[in-house]
C-alpha cells in the first residue's frame, strides 16, 4: 500500500485548502478560549485563563468528560462488534430479505432525530421498572441510546469495506476446506481492518457529541459532556467549552505528532 | 455529583458576591446552606438522588442558579426537600411525553401558560392548589386552572443607539425602514410578532385580539427584505446585535437589559408598545415528590423578596405584585412589570394562544421561510 | 443455520431498543386523533410542508455534492500525499471532531458577520465598503454542515481507498495510460463503493440537522428536522408528526434499499 497515485497539482490544491477550510474555526475558537468576560466572546486587549482554571476548578466538567468517554467507548464497542458480526453475516449468507434486515439495520439513521428521541424515551421509560442498570438517566441508558443511534454509521463503514474485499480469496479459502471461524477469522477480518478501525472511531465519536436524544434520556444524574455544553445555550455558552476544545485540540495534534516521531524513529532503526 | 454540585453553589455565591449581585449576609446565608444540605444526608458522591429531592425542569443557562438561588434553596431550608434544577427545557412535547408515561421523572415545569392549559384539559397537569398558592400574590388576569404565574418578560425594541439620532418609539418606527434605515431581527417563533405588526399597522393594542393573521403576515412579508435574522433564542438575539448584523430587533427585555448595561447603552432599549408575556409554573400529573411538595415550593416562590433576588439576577419581572415596590430604584427602569413600564406595554392573551398557536405558527413559518 | 447467528444480535438488540417503540409511536398517524389516513393526507395536503421538502432537499443534495468532492481530494491527499501534507491533513480532519458544534459555530459568527473578522479585514484593506453578508443565508446553512459533514465523509472514502487493489493503477500506468484517464476510468471507479458509503452517509445525516441551519441561517431556512421537531415538541401534534416521519422514512429507505441492491448486483 505504498505510492499508489500521486496527487496531482489539482487534488493537491484543492485538498489543501479544504484542508484550511476546516481548520478555520480555529482563528477564533482559540482567541475565545482566552476571553475574559463570563460569554463567548474575543478578548479584546486583555487576555484570561479563567475558563481553563474553571475547567479545572469545576469538577464537574472533569466528571462529564469521564462519562462521555465511559459512554463513547462502551457504545462503541457495543456498535462496532453488532455492526461487524451482521455485515459479516450479510456479506457471506446474501440473505434473501437483505433488503428489508439492511433497511432495520439502518433505520435509527433514516428516522428524523427527534422521533428518535422519542422512541428512546419510551424504550427507557419502559424497562426502568425492570432492572436498574438500562435507565432513564442512567449511564448504561445512555450507553444503549447511543449504541442504537450509531449502530447504522457502523454498518455502513463495515458494507463499504466488505465491498472492497475479492470474494474470490473467501471461496478458495472455502474450498479448500476452512470451517467459517477460519474464514472470518484468517481471511476477511484481516482484509477489513481499517474499516473495523474507521467504524470504532466513527461511532466514538458520534456518541462524543451527541446531544439531540441525550437531551431528552437524560435529568439531572448523567449529564454528559455536550449535555452540559448545552444546558447554558438559552442564555449564554459559557466560553469554557472553547477552552476544554482547545485543550482536546491540543491532545489530539499532541497524539498525531507523537505518533509521527514514534514511526520516523522506527523506520531509522 | 452532590459533592460537585455545592462546591458549585459555592462558587457561585462567591461569584456574585464579587459582581456584587449578593449581599454578604446572603453569602453567609448561602454558605450555612450548603451546609445544611449535606447534613441532611445527601452523602457526597452518591449517584443516586435522595427520596425528597425534587426536579424543577427549566430553560437552563443561568435561570439555574439564579432560580436555585432565589427559591430553590430556601424551599431547602425550610422543608428539608431539595430542588434539583434540569435545564434540558420543558417544552410541550416533553412535558406530554413525561406525564404520558404515568410515571413522570419531571416534578415541576416552568411553561408557558397556554401550554400548561392545553396540557392540563389533556390530563397531564395538577390544577393549582389555591389553597396552599395564594391568589392575592398574583396579578389581575394573569391566574390560570393549570398554571401559576411565575414571572413576567416582554418582547421589546432594541436598537443601535449610535445609529439613531432619534430613538424607535413605537412599531411603526420598527417596520419602517425609510425612517430608521438598517436591518431588523424578529422572533421565530411567532408569539409577539404578530402583536407587533398589527400594531405597526395602525391596530390599537386594546383591539388586538382575536388577532388578524391575515393582515400581520401581509405586513411581515412585505417587510421581509429588511429582515437580517429570526432569531430561535436569547443568546443568538444578543449576537445579533452584537455583531452588527442587524441594528433594530425585537428581543426578550431580559436580553435588552443586559445589552443595555453590557455596551453603555450603545445598544439601547425601549419599553414603548412593547408585548408582556407570563411565564407560569406547572406541575405534572402523579409527579414523583407527590402535590402538597410541589404546590408548597410554588407557594414559597410567591415572596415578593426572592422575585426581586430573582429580577437582580435574571431580568424577569416579579409576578407578586407587592414586590414592584421592593426594586431598587436604579433597577426600575429595567422592571417589565414596573408600573410604569407595564403601562406602556400589551399582555399576551394566553386564551388566545391555547386556541390558535399552533395554525398561527404554522402560517407564520410559511411566511417567514418563503 | 448456526451462520445466522451474526445476523440476529444486531435485528434483536434493534428489535427490542428501537423498532417496538418506534412503531409505538408510528401508529399514532393513524390513531391520533381518530383512527384513519387523515394525518397522511393533511401533511401531504400542506403547502408549508412541500416548501420545507423541496428546501432541504436542494440544502441537503448540494451540500452531499460539495462535502464529498471536497473530502475525496482530501482523502486522496491524506493517504497518497507528500509526508509534511499528510500529517496537516490528518489534522485537520481530526481537529474538527473536538470542536464542539457550540464553539465552532461561534467561530463561523466571528469570522463572518459583519463586523467579523473576514469583512472587518476585507473593508480595513479596502476591497468593500459595505460589509458582505455572509451568513444569516442559505450560503450560512451551506457552508456551516459542509464543514460539520466533510470529516465525516472521510471514514468511507479512506475505507476504499486503503483497499484498492494498487497493482491496477500500476499495470496501466505501465501500459501509458495518461493520469487523468487513470483517475477517471480506473481510480474513481475502483473506489465506488467508498463514494456511495460516503454520499449516503452525509446526506443523511444532513437531513437530521436542524442545530446549524438555525444557528448560521438567521432562522428562515426551516428544514424537514426542525419542522418534526416542531410538530414533536413545540406545538405537540404526533399523529401528524409520525405521518411526517414515515413519509420520509419510507422514502429514504426505498431509495436506499434501491441503492444497496444496484450497488450488490454491480459488484458481484
Amino acid at each position: 500500500m505504498t505510492v499508489s497515485l500521486k496527487p496531482g497539482p489539482v487534488t493537491t490544491a484543492i485538498g489543501a485548502l479544504t484542508a484550511v477550510f476546516l481548520l478555520m474555526p480555529l482563528l477564533a475558537v482559540i482567541p475565545v478560549s482566552f476571553t475574559p468576560k463570563r460569554y463567548l466572546s474575543l478578548p479584546k486587549g486583555e487576555w484570561s485563563l479563567r475558563h481553563y482554571e474553571a475547567l479545572w476548578d469545576k469538577p464537574e466538567w472533569g466528571d462529564s468528560v469521564l462519562l462521555s468517554l465511559q459512554i463513547g467507548v462502551t457504545a462503541a464497542v457495543l456498535a462496532t462488534l453488532l455492526a461487524t458480526a451482521f455485515c459479516l453475516g450479510f456479506w457471506m449468507l446474501r440473505p434473501k430479505a437483505g433488503g428489508l434486515l439492511a433497511g432495520i439495520a439502518l433505520l435509527p439513521m433514516l428516522a428524523p432525530p427527534v422521533v428518535s428521541a422519542l422512541t428512546l424515551y419510551s424504550f427507557l421509560q419502559a424497562i426502568t421498572p425492570w432492572n436498574s442498570w438500562v435507565v432513564y438517566d442512567g449511564w448504561l441508558g445512555v450507553v444503549v441510546a447511543h449504541t442504537v443511534m450509531v449502530v447504522p454509521y457502523a454498518v455502513v463503514i463495515l458494507m463499504v469495506a466488505l465491498s472492497q474485499v475479492d470474494r474470490k480469496i473467501d471461496l478458495s479459502a472455502r474450498s479448500m476446506g476452512a470451517n467459517l471461524w477460519t474464514r472470518i477469522h484468517a481471511v476477511i477480518l484481516p482484509n477489513i481492518r481499517f474499516g473495523i478501525l474507521s467504524a470504532f472511531m466513527l461511532s466514538f465519536i458520534l456518541s462524543w457529541d451527541e446531544i439531540g436524544v441525550t437531551l431528552f434520556i437524560t435529568s439531572v444524574k448523567a449529564i454528559t459532556l455536550p449535555r452540559r455544553m448545552w444546558m447554558g445555550l438559552r442564555d449564554n455558552v459559557d466560553p469554557t467549552v472553547a477552552a476544554l476544545s482547545v485543550l482536546l485540540i491540543v491532545l489530539v495534534t499532541l497524539v498525531i505528532l507523537g505518533r509521527l516521531v514514534w514511526e520516523h524513529s522506527q523506520k531509522a532503526e | 455529583m452532590n459533592k460537585h454540585f455545592q462546591q458549585d453553589q459555592v462558587l457561585l455565591l462567591k461569584e456574585k458576591l464579587e459582581s456584587g449581585a449578593l449581599s454578604r449576609r446572603g453569602f453567609m446565608q448561602g454558605l450555612a446552606l450548603l451546609g445544611g444540605t449535606s447534613a441532611l444526608g445527601l452523602s457526597a458522591g452518591s449517584l443516586h438522588a435522595a427520596d425528597k429531592d425534587m426536579v424543577f425542569v427549566n430553560w437552563g443557562g443561568d435561570a439555574i442558579e439564579a432560580m436555585a438561588a432565589a427559591f430553590g434553596d430556601g424551599f431547602s431550608e425550610k422543608t428539608g426537600v431539595k430542588v434539583l434544577y434540569d435545564g434540558s427545557g420543558p417544552l410541550e412535547g416533553s412535558i406530554k411525553a413525561q406525564a404520558e408515561s404515568g410515571s413522570p421523572t419531571w416534578d415541576l415545569v416552568d411553561c408557558d401558560p397556554f401550554s400548561g392549559q392545553a396540557l392540563g384539559k389533556q390530563g397531564f397537569m395538577r390544577p393549582i392548589d389555591w389553597n396552599i398558592v395564594d391568589e392575592s400574590k398574583i396579578r389581575d388576569g394573569f391566574k390560570w386552572e393549570y398554571a401559576a404565574s411565575s414571572y413576567f418578560y416582554s418582547y421589546v425594541i432594541a436598537y443601535d443607539a449610535t445609529k439613531y439620532d432619534t430613538p424607535p418609539a413605537s412599531m411603526a418606527d420598527f417596520f419602517d425602514a425609510e425612517k430608521f434605515p438598517g436591518k431588523r431581527a424578529m422572533y421565530k417563533w411567532g408569539a409577539g410578532m404578530w402583536e407587533a405588526a398589527l400594531m405597526a399597522d395602525g391596530v390599537a393594542p386594546e383591539d388586538l385580539y382575536p388577532l388578524d393573521l391575515e393582515r400581520a403576515h401581509a405586513k411581515i412579508a412585505g417587510f421581509k427584505d429588511n429582515i437580517g435574522a429570526f432569531w430561535g433564542g436569547g443568546a443568538e438575539s444578543q449576537s445579533l446585535l452584537l455583531n452588527g448584523d442587524v441594528s433594530m430587533a425585537l428581543i426578550w427585555n431580559t436580553r435588552a437589559s443586559l445589552l443595555h448595561k453590557d455596551t453603555d447603552g450603545e445598544i439601547a432599549m425601549t419599553w414603548a408598545q412593547g408585548i408582556v408575556a407570563p411565564g407560569s409554573t406547572g406541575v405534572l400529573m402523579n409527579n414523583p415528590v407527590g402535590e402538597k411538595a410541589a404546590m408548597e415550593y410554588i407557594a414559597h416562590s410567591q415572596d415578593p423578596e426572592s422575585q426581586v433576588k430573582l429580577f437582580e439576577l435574571l431580568g424577569n419581572g416579579p409576578a407578586n405584585p407587592a414586590a414592584d415596590a421592593l426594586v431598587p430604584e436604579e433597577s426600575k427602569f429595567f422592571n417589565p412589570t414596573d408600573p410604569a413600564n407595564f403601562a406602556q406595554q400589551t399582555p399576551l392573551d394566553m386564551a388566545w394562544y391555547e386556541e390558535n398557536y399552533g395554525s398561527a405558527l404554522d402560517a407564520y413559518l410559511g411566511v417567514i421561510s418563503a | 443455520m448456526s451462520r445466522l447467528f451474526t445476523l440476529a444480535p444486531l435485528m434483536l438488540f434493534l428489535g427490542l431498543a428501537y423498532l417496538i417503540p418506534l412503531a409505538g409511536i408510528m401508529l399514532q398517524s393513524v390513531t391520533t386523533p381518530e383512527f384513519g389516513m387523515q394525518n397522511y393526507s393533511q401533511a401531504l395536503g400542506d403547502p408549508l410542508v412541500w416548501s420545507v421538502i423541496r428546501r432541504t432537499l436542494r440544502i441537503c443534495l448540494s451540500v452531499t455534492a460539495i462535502a464529498v468532492v471536497l473530502a475525496y481530494a482530501l482523502t486522496l491527499l491524506w493517504l497518497n500525499g507528500s509526508r509534511g501534507m499528510r500529517v496537516f491533513v490528518e489534522l485537520a480532519i481530526m481537529i474538527p471532531f473536538w470542536l464542539s458544534v457550540l464553539s465552532r459555530t461561534f467561530g463561523w459568527l466571528s469570522l463572518l458577520s459583519n463586523r467579523g473578522l473576514i469583512n472587518t479585514w476585507l473593508q480595513s484593506i479596502g476591497v468593500i465598503s459595505e460589509p458582505l453578508t455572509l451568513i444569516r443565508n442559505e450560503f450560512g446553512v451551506i457552508l456551516g454542515m459542509v464543514h460539520f459533514l466533510i470529516p465525516f465523509a472521510v471514514f468511507p472514502l479512506a475505507s476504499a481507498m486503503r483497499d484498492v487493489d494498487t497493482r491496477v493503477v500500476l499495470a496501466a500506468r505501465g501500459m501509458g495510460a495518461s493520469r487523468l484517464r487513470i483517475f477517471w476510468q480506473i481510480f474513481v471507479p475502483m473506489t465506488k463503493s467508498g463514494i456511495i458509503g460516503a454520499a449516503l452517509l452525509v446526506f443523511v445525516f444532513s437531513l437530521g440537522f436542524y442545530i446549524v441551519p438555525t444557528l448560521l441561517g438567521g432562522g428562515r431556512s426551516v428544514m424537514v428536522a426542525e419542522l418534526i421537531y416542531l410538530r414533536i415538541f413545540q406545538i405537540p401534534n404526533w399523529g401528524l408528526a409520525a405521518a411526517l416521519s414515515a413519509l420520509i422514512m419510507l422514502s429514504i429507505g426505498a431509495f436506499l434499499v434501491a441503492l444497496i441492491k444496484r450497488t450488490e448486483g454491480t459488484m458481484k
